[in-house]
């Protein structure tokens, strides 16, 4: 028995195939594009192909992402809030806090002992402080996306730039440059920038994280300077994330899809 | 324009009413009658006063002044979706595009003379004094006397008496711009009505908390506000009887029943206005708002003896003028009589209720248990709206009550 879950979001199309043991038989993550449908077929390909499986085998599909309602195909849509909260208890089964930094809007989320969202909050009227406002601040930065999560590194310095409006913020940056600021300094300030929206985000939802266990999914939780920074923000020893945070929401899928079957 | 809209309306509903006078639910009556009051608004030779939420269109409709609260229009462009050139007035005028949209499409009809002009102009500083500003922009551009009442945010009796006293002062105002003295009787006669109205809405909300409840998403939305512009008249009561045999009939006949309630939920403030399938997809998540905020009576029957300290005490207890932390109260109230499982805040831009309070209101809800999704949504500028998001966080509200 074979479940499929396909996360369509606004930067990227995941697809997670599992088997009925919740096993991860493959996974593929590929950029939605602006042709989502030819995204989900060419997704949903690549993970039946890498599985060995055929379509015919998968017992149930389930989407989510902003582009949920259009995986024609689907047995139901559900929310990627409720599928990074079923996805993440898998993957890190004490998480009571998950932040998902996706690529235009941010979620915090609290969970109960049982994964179960028990209250969330979102960013607010823009996008700042997600993948689009990093996307935008490498371009200003003219370094590679996947490059920033490093550029902090050796960084002293205590800026701190505007998380309020990704137009404002690279505005910001261009002058940070222009003025002669080293690039890890900057990269420093946008990590922090991200983080505070974050953090005001989780207090939304908690006052008190201490005893909380706080993870990261989505695809800013491969940026090692943001999670650090979010760590640093929340005075927390560490955020974990899992090894293959974009398939978060995905998985989430493919399991509610497994259960609602049981 | 709008002349046109509310006279097309009330000739469209008379129609179908002379083809089949049992075919008109109670909603069909109350749009009927807010249309004759537009229509009347936009209609020379009246004696017309623009005003703030909480005027008392009771007392003012018995000195013969036909009388409307501004952000009704910005609601009605809103819903005839001609709100848009307005906005853009106002903004060209130097209005802040993140104030509030209620007001600035007001303002942009006043500049493009959209607006009937008034007689006279009567602000209350309940539920913002951002709505007080725009009252005054309003007279300036009219040139036009401006009243203002200023709505004390406790119940006391120096506060009942303070507004008392503004609301006598009121009367000689009026008069002094009708030459006509104020009629004792036809005051009286208003506030009869209105406490006869005022009992029939109990019941209407009583029925209300039935479950499943009779309303649907559609029923009452806006109910309690728009409805003290007609409580003092004849026609008030007769719309406040039709829904509540509808909301008998629906309970008899089990109608209610027909439409899903796996969630019930609470609508603080106003609902959106322009054309949004929020109600459809509420329907469709099956939950439904079985109170909003603003529905509930909270004033004592009224006193035709002793009318402007009456009047007084029913305009310091409505909810837009409470202070937050009696508002939130006023909330936990509702949410416990409803059985409520969760409450929507839309957090409408730029407005100091919505915003303002949302923090509080959330933690004062949850002190009861009960989650509140807030919303960041332009509830009467759609240029703001982003509808991906909104329909995510609404769906993901119902998963999580679920």
């Amino acid at each position: 028995m074979i479940f499929l879950g396909i996360d369509i979001g606004s930067l990227s199309c995941d697809a997670v195939l599992i088997d009925e043991n919740k096993n991860i038989l493959s996974s593929s993550v590929i950029p939605t594009g602006v042709k989502n449908i030819e995204s989900i077929a060419k997704v949903k390909k690549n993970v039946l192909d890498a599985a060995g499986v055929m379509e015919k085998d998968i017992l149930s599909i389930v989407s989510t992402g902003y582009g949920r309602n259009r995986v024609k195909e689907r047995d139901r849509a559900v929310t990627e809030i409720t599928c990074h909260a079923k996805g993440i208890k898998h993957m890190i089964p004490d998480t009571r806090i998950l932040i998902d930094i996706g690529g235009q809007d941010s979620k915090a989320m609290l969970l109960d002992p049982d994964g179960n969202v028990v209250d969330f909050a979102m960013n607010d009227k823009c996008a700042a402080g997600t993948g689009r406002f990093l996307e935008a601040m490498a371009r200003a930065l003219e370094v590679d996306i996947n490059q920033l999560g490093d550029l902090d590194k050796g960084a002293t310095s205590d800026l701190v730039l505007s998380s309020m409006c990704t137009v404002f913020a690279e505005s910001e940056v261009v002058s940070l440059i222009a003025s002669g600021t080293e690039q890890k300094e900057i990269a420093k300030g946008l990590n922090r920038a991200i983080a505070a929206r974050t953090n005001s985000l989780v207090k939304r939802i908690a006052k008190n994280t201490r005893d909380l266990a706080v993870s990261m999914s989505g695809g800013v939780a491969r940026n090692r300077g943001v999670v650090k920074a979010i760590a640093e923000s929340m005075n927390l020893e560490r955020v974990n994330t899992p090894k293959l945070p974009d398939i978060v929401g995905a998985l989430g899928a493919a399991i509610i899809g497994l259960e609602k079957r049981r | 324009m709008m002349y046109e809209h509310f006279d097309n309306t009330v000739k469209g509903i008379k129609d179908k009413l002379s083809q089949d006078p049992s075919g008109i639910n109670a909603r069909k009556k109350y749009v009927l009658e807010l249309s004759r009051l537009g229509r009347k608004l936009y209609t020379k030779n009246e004696t017309i006063a623009w005003c703030g939420v909480t005027a008392p269109f009771d007392l003012l409709s018995s000195m013969g002044v036909t009388s409307c609260f501004v952000e009704f229009v910005g609601a009605m462009l809103a819903s005839t979706q001609t709100a848009g050139f307005f906005f853009e007035d106002a903004e060209d005028a130097g209005f802040a595009t993140d104030s509030c949209a209620y007001h600035r499409a007001v303002m942009g009809a006043v500049l493009k003379n959209a607006m009937p002009e008034p007689d006279f102009i009567i602000g209350t500083s309940s539920p913002c004094t951002a709505g007080l500003a725009v009252m005054e922009n309003f007279a300036n551009q009219y040139k036009k006397d401006f009243f203002i009442l200023n709505v004390p945010q406790n119940y006391s009796k120096d506060a009942i008496r303070f507004l008392s006293n503004q609301i006598e002062e009121l009367t000689h105002f009026v008069s002094a711009h009708t030459k006509e003295p104020l009629s004792k009787e036809k005051l009286g006669m208003a506030l009869e009505n209105f406490n006869q109205s005022s009992k029939l809405l109990r019941d209407i909300y009583d029925l209300a908390k039935t479950k499943p409840s009779p309303v649907d998403n559609r029923l009452l939305r806006d109910f309690g506000v728009v409805m003290t512009l007609l409580m003092g008249t004849r026609e008030g009561i007769d719309i406040c009887q039709a829904f509540k045999d509808e909301l008998n009939q629906r309970i008899k006949t089990s109608r209610h029943h027909a439409s899903k309630e796996k969630t019930r939920l609470m609508w603080i403030q106003n609902r959106i206005q322009y054309p949004f399938p929020m109600d459809k997809m509420l329907d469709d998540l099956g939950a439904k708002i079985v109170i909003d905020e603003l529905n509930t009576v909270t004033w004592e029957p009224m006193d035709p003896d002793n009318p402007f300290e009456s009047i007084a005490k029913r305009m310091i207890s409505i909810p837009f003028s409470m202070d937050t932390s009696k508002r939130i109260k006023n909330m936990q109230t509702l949410a416990l009589d409803y059985q409520i499982d969760g409450a929507i805040n839309p957090c409408h831009w730029g407005c100091r209720q919505g915003t303002g309070a949302r923090g509080l209101v959330s933690k004062g809800m949850r002190d009861i248990d009960i989650p509140v999704l807030n919303l960041e949504i332009d509830c009467v500028d759609s240029r703001n709206l982003a509808r991906g998001q909104i329909e995510t966080r609404v769906e993901a509200f119902m998963e999580m009550l679920s």
